[in-house]
């Protein structure tokens, strides 16, 4: 066993762990925090494909802004609140089969795929390489995701204001 | 002028629309619109008829429908055949239309009656003037239609109810036997005009067993129409209408139509000697078989009723014996002395407030009018010398003759016997011996009533001149001389035919006045002697009943199969598509629970299933 | 070189998908349903980055397309969070299974 396939079964497991903790869980704080488990061990695995910037990119982002941003939205309103019952077993239950059914038919394609040869020239200097092909082949993309960052942020704000503006108006 | 003659259906329909109408508002006023547009109509027939003795036939036609090669066509035609039944049906509903209103007077529905009679009228006088098949089967259904409304006019009373589905749908049965003629004649000829089926069968482009079978199936229709046995049961029942219906359609018009059929496609049945063999046959068995359930019918109407079923066996014999002539002579005749027999018999029921015949009597010198003119109708009727029916009679015992069926001419002088016997028990009951009525004024009808009556009676008593031996054969020469599709010969009959039958009628009436004046015979010598026989006529042979139990069983028992697939197979079947459908629905409405989630799961099981499909079958749904 | 098929990492990423939806579809609390989808975003993210690797046509295109991807879910994320606040704001409740507005 190489060290490499060591590290992915030990970084999948974590990844599965998380999720898997995530639907159990009880309260709400927890599933959060479990889910970042699984967010910091998808980067390990992007570590292990040789996408170091990518890595980094989702430990910022992901493990850091918008688990920050939703523990933020927890604390905003019910900062104790628990998963209460399971509510519709019936359809917990459907969405289960459903989902079963939906894995093992992907499973089944998945077995068959298999691919030639790998890239091993990615993780040479993997950042200049990402900023060589987004400032030149993929520079409107680039600009264009930039506005819609600004789109939602002003979205955001609009939003989480309206309400209060209403208020004031009522009061 | 005749092709102008479309006006004169148009009348009564102009009354019936505007009866329909304004009626409500008019009231008492509806009876003399009705008998000025019939009026109009009377006249005008009366000057079509003289334009065609004078001018010769005629007519207007317009293409109505254009299918491919095919034209159909509507319009109207003047033969002497359709102008003389103008005449008789505008005359006859002309004076019903005066009768009723003194008939009716009292009944709420007085409109209602008139607008019916209107329309009755209208579909009749449309009828005779049809140049195809096609327009003749509309108005043909048109007079059912018109026939049924008025048999059920007392429509709160179950037997008239009974009476007139039993009339509509019997009949029915006959025009199903036409509508098969049609078409079958439709399919060989490829044209419903008269002109055009008159020449395909003289060229003889119709084959003879197909011929002989379109013959029948029509006659089946007019066996239907006219009250021909098998199919006669309807007749009788239909006297729950009104009697100045019973005396327009029953009598004169609508009953005769089945003879104006036949006489109006006689060239088609004379090129088939089965068929006119067949015709004849039905018509005198009809003739003789009515006449005796008439001679045991202790209702007035009825014994009217069934003397017209054995009378328009007679025509049919008469046809059926290549007596054109004396078949619509008889037609004609027919018309005007029943009419008088039904108006006078109205006018009797009138004033006694009953129809049975037991309870009648004596009422020969308290109605001075009905009386008399009464009496002239069965002279008429039975055929009495110098009576207008003694003639028509007389031709068409001459065409059996000389046509060669002498067995149906020994029928018809046995039904001409008992012909004369039951008009005169009727007569000598009614109007003689002791007064055995409830009511004990009686009185004499209204003016309105007892002039129809009179001009019926004059017309019953010397129509029959126009077609004698002794003063020429007018009718005879007008009707045939004109059409190039009617072979016409007059026969010289002899001496001794038109004695026997005048022997006949004395001695049935001979017959009549020893039970019934005299009493010297005794009164219920058939019924204590032959009991079984006399039951058996009594109850008509027991048609009905046997129509009861095979007919309508049998229909009953399709009934019930057909109602048993209903409950059992169809509405479970509906129900299952019912309860699926219900289900899906409430389920469906349930899923649309607003929660974004159930949508989802929605959408994504299907979005599954459909995936699992695509790699299941390997990509090639 | 690698003893690690593609194979793995797909089937990694479906796995962590399945859980995601799983998730999305049964959740109450609209924060857990939230990040569900983060976790489904995140799942494909693997694949692209997979793919980068491995693919038929391997190069940096698949790491480009999972940077988009995660500024998308970043700005999917303050979006959906201000609507969350908006709407507990107006409803009192996080609970999903009370929001049945569009019932109406």
């Amino acid at each position: 066993m190489s060290g490499e396939l060591f590290a992915f079964l030990v970084l999948a497991l974590l990844a599965i762990l998380g999720g898997i903790l995530m639907l159990n869980l009880t309260k709400v704080i927890h599933m959060l925090l479990s889910l970042v488990l699984t967010f910091l061990a998808i980067a390990g695995l992007y570590v292990l494909l040789s996408a170091e910037f990518v890595a980094i990119a989702q430990v910022l982002i992901y493990s850091g802004a918008i688990t920050i941003i939703m523990i933020f939205g927890i604390m905003l309103t019910r900062h104790n609140d628990t998963q209460k019952t399971k509510g519709n077993r019936t359809r917990n239950m459907v969405v289960g089969a459903g989902v079963v059914l939906f894995f093992f038919t992907m499973y089944f394609s998945i077995n068959q795929v298999s691919f030639g040869d790998q890239a091993t020239s990615l993780h040479v200097e993997n950042t200049k390489q990402i900023g060589i092909e987004l400032y030149s082949k993929y520079i409107i993309p680039f600009e264009l995701m930039s506005v819609v960052l600004l789109v939602s942020l002003v979205g955001a704000i609009i939003l989480a204001k309206r309400d209060d503006e209403e208020e004031a108006e009522q009061k | 002028m005749l092709e102008n003659a479309w006006l004169i259906p148009l009348f009564p329909l102009l009354s019936f629309l505007l009866l329909l109408f304004f009626g409500k508002q008019w009231k008492e006023m509806s009876s003399h619109v009705g008998i000025g547009f019939t009026g109009v109509s009377f006249l005008l027939s009366v000057i079509v008829l003289f334009t065609q003795m004078a001018n010769g036939s005629g007519g207007a036609e317009m293409v109505w429908l254009t299918i491919g090669q095919l034209e159909f066509r509507f319009g109207v035609v003047v033969t002497p055949l359709n102008a003389l039944m103008l005449v008789i049906v505008s005359l006859v509903s002309f004076l019903v239309h005066i009768y009723s209103k003194g008939y009716m007077h009292s009944d709420e529905r007085l409109t209602t009656f008139y607008s019916y009679l209107g329309l009755f009228t209208f579909a009749m006088l449309a009828l005779v003037i049809s140049p195809n098949l096609l327009q003749l089967y509309i108005f043909w259904e048109l007079v059912g239609v018109g026939s049924f409304l008025l048999i059920g006019f007392y429509f709160y009373k179950e037997e008239a109810k009974a009476a007139a589905k039993k009339a509509f749908i019997m009949t029915r049965i006959g025009d199903v036997g036409l509508l098969i003629g049609m078409i079958l004649l439709f399919w060989q000829v490829g044209s419903l005009e008269f002109n055009d089926i008159f020449t395909a069968v003289g060229g003889g482009e119709v084959p003879e067993g197909l011929l002989t079978l379109i013959a029948i199936l029509i006659f089946v229709g007019a066996v239907g129409k006219s009250g021909q046995f098998p199919l006669h049961t309807w007749l009788p029942d239909a006297m729950e209408g009104p009697t100045p219906v019973s005396a327009l359609i029953h009598a004169a018009t609508m009953v005769a139509a089945g003879v104006y059929l036949v006489a109006a496609l006689f060239p088609v049945f004379e090129a088939s000697p089965a068929a006119m063999t067949v015709v004849a046959v039905v018509g005198g068995f009809t003739a003789i078989f009515a006449a005796t359930i008439g001679l045991v019918q202790t209702d007035i109407k009825r014994v009217l009723a069934y003397s017209t079923v054995s009378q328009l066996g007679y025509m049919m014999m008469a046809l059926g014996a290549a007596g054109y002539v004396a078949g619509v002579f008889h037609l004609m005749t027919h018309a005007f002395f029943k009419a008088l027999l039904f108006l006078a018999a109205g006018s009797v029921i009138h004033a006694v407030h009953n129809q049975n015949i037991e309870k009648m009597g004596g009422l020969w010198t308290k109605m001075r009018i009905t009386g008399p003119v009464f009496l002239i109708g069965t002279l008429a009727i039975s055929g009495v010398p110098l009576f207008s029916g003694f003639f028509s009679k007389d031709e068409i015992l001459l065409a059996t003759w000389y046509d060669g069926r002498y067995g149906l001419f020994i029928i018809g002088l046995v039904a001409a016997f008992f012909t004369a016997f039951y008009m005169f028990r009727l007569f000598f009951m009614v109007f003689t011996g002791e007064h055995r009525s409830e009511v004990t004024e009686v009185r004499e009808s209204p003016r309105s009533m007892t002039i129809p009556m009179v001009v019926l009676a004059f017309l019953a008593a010397f129509s029959g001149y126009i077609n004698t031996p002794w003063f020429g054969t007018f009718l005879g020469d007008w009707l045939a001389g004109d059409s190039e599709f009617l072979p016409f010969e007059h026969h010289e009959g002899p001496v001794w035919v038109m004695m026997a039958a005048s022997l006949i009628a004395f001695a049935g009436i001979g017959l009549a006045y020893l039970i019934y004046y005299k009493k010297s015979l005794q009164r219920d010598f058939l019924s204590s002697h032959m009991p079984a026989t006399y039951t058996l006529v009594f109850n008509k042979y027991f048609i009905d009943e046997f129509y009861q139990y095979t007919v309508e069983y049998a229909a009953r028992a399709v009934g019930y199969l057909g109602s048993f697939i209903e409950k059992y197979i169809v509405e479970v079947i509906v129900a299952a598509v019912s309860g699926v459908t219900r289900a899906a629905g409430s389920l469906g409405s349930k899923l649309q629970s607003g929660q974004v989630q159930t949508y989802g799961a929605i959408a994504f099981i299907g979005l599954a299933i459909l995936v699992f499909l695509v790699v299941w079958t390997g990509g090639y749904l | 070189m690698s003893a690690i098929p593609v194979n793995a990492y797909l089937l990694l990423a479906l796995v962590l998908f399945c859980i995601g939806l799983f998730g999305a579809l049964t959740k109450k609390n609209t924060v857990i349903v939230l990040i569900s989808i983060e976790l489904m975003l995140n799942a494909v993210n693997i694949n692209l980055v997979a793919f980068s690797k491995y693919g038929i046509n391997p190069g940096i295109t698949g790491q480009i397309f999972s940077l988009f991807t995660i500024t998308v879910a970043a700005a999917e994320a303050a979006v959906g969070l201000a609507i969350l606040i908006a709407l507990y704001r107006n409803r009192s409740t996080v609970q999903i299974d009370e929001m049945n507005t569009m019932k109406h």
